[in-house]
């Protein structure tokens, strides 16, 4: 099947059908297949006429303004208890023992040593028989203590029949490679889209044709907390599972199951969590471990991974190749592009990879295959697929716009999505300002020239879905003392999801923000949808605004007989809830006013609202470094990023946010890989050492700047596309400062020096 | 420091107390400070110590004293988070060798990786975990500044950070960026708040430069 890009996004401007009556078309963006695709949804025609909206931006005195995280004093104080914290009586500690091959079957446990092992209060044996990727947890240990739990590990035996296997991808497509999923072959084509012969044809029409191949290692999340949990079930028919997730609600379900009780009978509590990234959804092997020792020694169990664990069976960010091939016209248009993607995702899938990435070519033909290995399958890792697209196409852009004499920058303009230009445009151009690009002496071809140290800029560009959906539920109460409390089920990964939670309700009853208690974390409360693919904020947002606006309506009822002001004419201004025509006679302070709703108190409940929503989102960055040609030394000077993400909760968290998402692109570009030996499986970089992430000394000046352009839409999220982009400018500011074109992460300093010997020659 | 340093004259003896996780944390020490490798060096001078089972040690943590039953090869870490009363679990464990710096502490003043430090080592010293800064429940200079920069996203990396900031301005209040930076050199955080966590650590100087003038 042809399929052009654009006549796609053609044959979708208008909506499918007509209306039906009450109803009508709004188009959102969706993320399929890993690109956000823009699509038509049939929605109510008063949607959002008559319930809650987030009014003016300038009206807002809360949202929209740099908030104070409500538990910064918590986490600056060791006070905030997360799932490692959590200390229990009688509380035993668990480890696991790892399988050490990468293909074996189990042939005999033997669990009588351990069990003799001082402070070993008893040992299980974790599911499977078969083991297809070393470090699978395979049998779990609690001691008294986690040292007696790693004694008992290691006096654990294990028996196994080592299988043949295959660790890198060359092996897996080996004709004689064993099959790794059954009968299946190791390869799988996962979809092909566009026409060769189209594609060939179209590159003779062009000026100026580049090629390359991208590579691009697995890297990990390195979630700070480890991944884990402790189950509290002492027998009966409840329990209480603490846990390190980016799902509340996904804890409670998986649990329940584990432990044969009804869902509803086992809470999830999520206080804390010390980083997700996408690895923590649900229970894993973790989970089932301390589940199944908690049962058994009916007393509650500490069950988190160790740091090797963390690496070896927590998940992973795909690796791959991406074989591009691609040219333009010099008018600057992008007219012909190929595409050969190959996604590792150990044991699995791998995430959604595909080309071409944002830019829309005249024609392109695009192949995607997978290839199975025996190592860790990946998980969903922030933006996922991503930052892979990225760095292979956004490298391709530069060399493009080189070898036609243009400046990146204005190609890139050229050849975005047309519905998109404005956006892009906008945030390319104050990249530009503000990293310095207009006043750069190379911006239409790189910096050849002889000399030691050399500076140069790239750019590159995200985009991401971020939408809600209508998954969340919660309850603001009103309590006759005034105090407000809000509940939901929701986790707070670190973006400051309390603090949001509590500013909507305060913004909209007129109170400050000290004056709302949030509650969050626990299975009791409302439900929330997992974080992921950057829908928590959306999602909750809305629900949280509409539960405020249920309870402040039901106030304005009491309060309207109360001092004789019918509801619609009342506001909630500092404290007070007064009457709009005669704010400064007719009022009631909102204690009082909760006084005299009586013994009951308000209880409103909050739904999802389209309306509150928005969906769709870009985001550019830019990146300066120097390069030292002798030592192939990579400093990155500076980073911007301009991101737009609809209406800002927190506009202190998001820059944080978005800070954090070029420092983990940075980490990413410069120094992140798992390495692995071919022979042997063994994971030889297991530790926070050898694995590098970034530290304090490697990062230059970042600076992240909210892009308001686009000031008309409701909340969206935007952690993923924060962290697309930065590697991939990175690796176009070498190119442009020095001429070597880097294709293979992490762009090190050999690389670079390879490179650039290379470029010498040809 | 060489592995053969850290083998006793009896090392059948000794075993005990040096497993293989303790050996490579005394390889390692050179890089982390000299608390372990004190430590290493002392216990490998007086190998007829026989340390096995659990012992029972006072601690000096926060200005308290406070009696815990360890074993020889207990880290300070797992010592405060597991074995006090109530337990100290401000400071993290992520890396346990020394990488991360989620478990700094102070010790007679100076920050160490308490996941590289035996508990045993640190008796008769002056330990202060994140717990002890804040005097009545008010907040210090440093952590009011991480709350007011957002320098904490997910917090794991907070309590570690709150302490080398502490003691790289008790010791230089006026500490450039440059040597906050060196100060925060081994604590790592995943989420990326480092520039928010240099505004603060810039800002909190100001405030305890401020406070020293009066």
């Amino acid at each position: 099947m042809s399929l052009d890009p654009r006549a796609l996004a053609l044959q979708e401007e208008q909506p499918p059908r007509p209306a039906a009556p009450g109803k009508k078309w709004v188009k959102s963006v969706r993320v399929q297949n890993g690109i956000d695709t823009e699509v038509w949804e049939e929605v109510d025609a008063d949607a959002g006429s008559s319930g809650p909206s987030w009014g003016a931006r300038a009206d807002l005195r809360l949202l929209n303004h740099d908030l104070r995280r409500i538990d910064g004093p918590d986490k600056v104080t060791g006070r905030a208890v997360f799932t490692h914290d959590v200390r229990l009586a009688g509380m035993a500690f668990a480890q696991v023992l790892r399988c050490p091959h990468p293909w074996a079957k189990i042939v005999r446990i033997d669990l009588e040593a351990a069990k003799k092992v001082p402070g070993v209060l008893g040992a299980v044996v974790l599911e499977g028989e078969e083991v297809k990727w070393l470090g699978r947890p395979i049998v779990a240990v609690a001691a008294d203590t986690p040292e007696h739990a790693e004694d008992g590990v290691r006096a654990l035996v294990v028996e196994y029949d080592v299988q043949r296997f295959a660790i890198t991808p060359e092996q897996s497509q080996a004709p004689d490679a064993p099959k790794i999923a059954g009968n299946r072959d190791n390869v799988r084509v996962h979809e092909t889209e566009g026409e060769l012969g189209a594609v060939e044809q179209a590159l003779g029409e062009c000026d100026a044709v580049v090629e390359g191949t991208w590579r691009i290692p697995v890297q990990h999340h390195a979630c700070l907390e480890t991944h884990g949990v402790v189950v509290d079930y002492r027998g009966g028919d409840s329990a209480t599972v603490y846990a390190s997730t980016q799902g509340t609600f996904t804890i409670n379900s998986d649990a329940a199951r584990k432990l044969d009780l009804k869902g509803a009978r086992v809470t999830a509590v999520v206080e804390h969590m010390g980083g997700g990234f996408g690895a923590k959804f649900g229970m894993g092997l973790e989970g089932d471990a301390a589940c199944k020792l908690s049962k058994e020694l009916g007393r509650p169990v500490h069950m988190l991974f160790d740091r090797a664990s963390e690496f070896l069976a927590a998940g992973n960010r795909a690796g791959g190749v991406h074989v591009l091939k691609a040219g333009a016209k010099k008018s600057g248009e992008l007219h012909a592009f190929m595409a050969q993607v190959e996604r590792h995702g150990g044991v699995g899938p791998g995430s959604n990879q595909k080309q071409p990435y944002i830019y829309r070519p005249a024609t392109s033909y695009t192949q995607v295959k997978s290839v199975l290995t025996n190592t860790d399958s990946s998980r969903a890792m922030r933006a996922p697929g991503h930052p892979q697209m990225s760095f292979a196409m956004e490298g391709l852009m530069d060399d493009l716009a080189y070898a036609i004499g243009m400046d990146p920058l204005e190609f890139r303009v050229r050849n975005v999505p047309p519905d998109r230009r404005t956006t892009y445009e906008r945030q390319l151009r104050l990249c530009a300002e503000l990293i310095g690009w207009n006043k750069h002496p190379h911006r239409t071809a790189p910096d050849r020239s002889e000399g030691e140290l050399k500076v140069g800029i790239g750019f590159a560009l995200a985009t991401w879905g971020g939408g809600g959906g209508p998954e969340c539920k919660v309850e603001v109460r009103l309590l006759p003392d005034g105090s407000v409390e809000v509940y939901s089920g929701t986790q707070d990964l670190g973006t400051g999801t309390r603090t949001y939670v509590a500013a909507i309700v305060a913004e909209e009853l007129g109170l400050e923000l000290a004056q709302v208690t949030p509650h969050i974390g626990r299975s009791t409360y409302g439900a929330a949808n997992a974080s992921g693919g950057s829908t928590t904020t959306a999602s909750l947002a809305p629900a949280v605004k509409h539960a405020a606006w249920n309870a402040r309506k039901q106030l304005f009822e009491h309060v309207s007989t109360l001092i004789g002001v019918k509801p619609e004419s009342l506001r909630c201004v500092g404290g007070r809830i007064q009457d709009v025509n005669d704010p400064d006679s007719n009022w009631i302070g909102f204690k009082e006013a909760c006084a005299a709703v009586g013994g009951k108190g308000i209880s409103a409940q909050g739904e999802w609202q389209r309306n509150l929503a928005g969906s769709g989102v870009g985001g550019a960055q830019a990146a300066k470094v120097r390069v030292d040609t002798l030592t192939g030394e990579i400093e990155v000077l500076h980073m911007v990023g301009v991101q737009d993400c609809g209406l800002v909760m927190n506009r202190m968290a998001t820059r944080s946010q978005l800070n954090g998402g070029m420092i983990q692109a940075l980490s990413y570009g410069l120094f992140e890989e798992r390495v692995v030996d071919p022979d042997l499986g063994l994971v030889l970089n297991a530790n926070l050492e050898d694995y590098k992430i970034a530290g304090c000394k490697e990062i230059g000046l970042v600076q992240a700047v909210l892009d308001d352009g686009d000031d008309n839409r409701g909340v969206i999220g935007m952690a993923e596309p924060a962290v697309v982009p930065g590697q991939s400018a990175i690796a176009n500011a070498i190119m442009n400062a020095c001429g070597a074109r880097l294709r293979e992460m992490p762009l090190t300093s050999d690389k670079l020096l390879m490179a650039l010997r290379g470029a010498k020659r040809g | 420091m060489s592995h053969d340093q850290l083998q006793p004259a009896d090392a059948g003896d000794v075993r005990a107390a040096f497993t293989r996780r303790s050996l490579f944390r005394g390889a390692g020490a050179l890089a982390a400070g000299s608390i372990v490798a004190d430590a290493a060096r002392s216990a490998a001078a007086a190998p007829s110590v026989r340390l096995e089972g659990a012992l029972e040690i006072e601690l000096s943590i926060n200005g308290a004293a406070q009696k815990v039953k360890v074993e020889p090869r207990t880290t300070l870490l797992n010592a405060l988070r597991n074995h006090c009363s109530p337990p100290l679990t401000g400071a993290k464990l992520v890396c346990d060798r020394g990488s991360c710096g989620a478990c700094t502490v102070h010790v007679d003043g100076r920050p160490v990786y308490s996941c590289m430090t035996l508990a045993i080592d640190a008796v008769g010293k002056k330990v202060t975990t994140v717990e002890g800064l804040a005097k009545g429940g008010e907040l210090t200079e440093v952590q009011r500044a991480i709350c007011e920069h957002d320098g904490s996203m997910c917090g794991f990396c907070t309590p570690g950070f709150v302490m080398s900031i502490t003691a790289c301005l008790e010791r230089k209040p006026d500490a450039t960026l440059d040597e906050i930076k060196h100060a925060c050199a081994g604590n790592l955080c995943r989420c990326g708040t480092y520039p928010h966590l240099f505004d603060a650590a810039l800002a909190a100087g100001r405030a305890l430069r401020a406070k020293g003038g009066k």
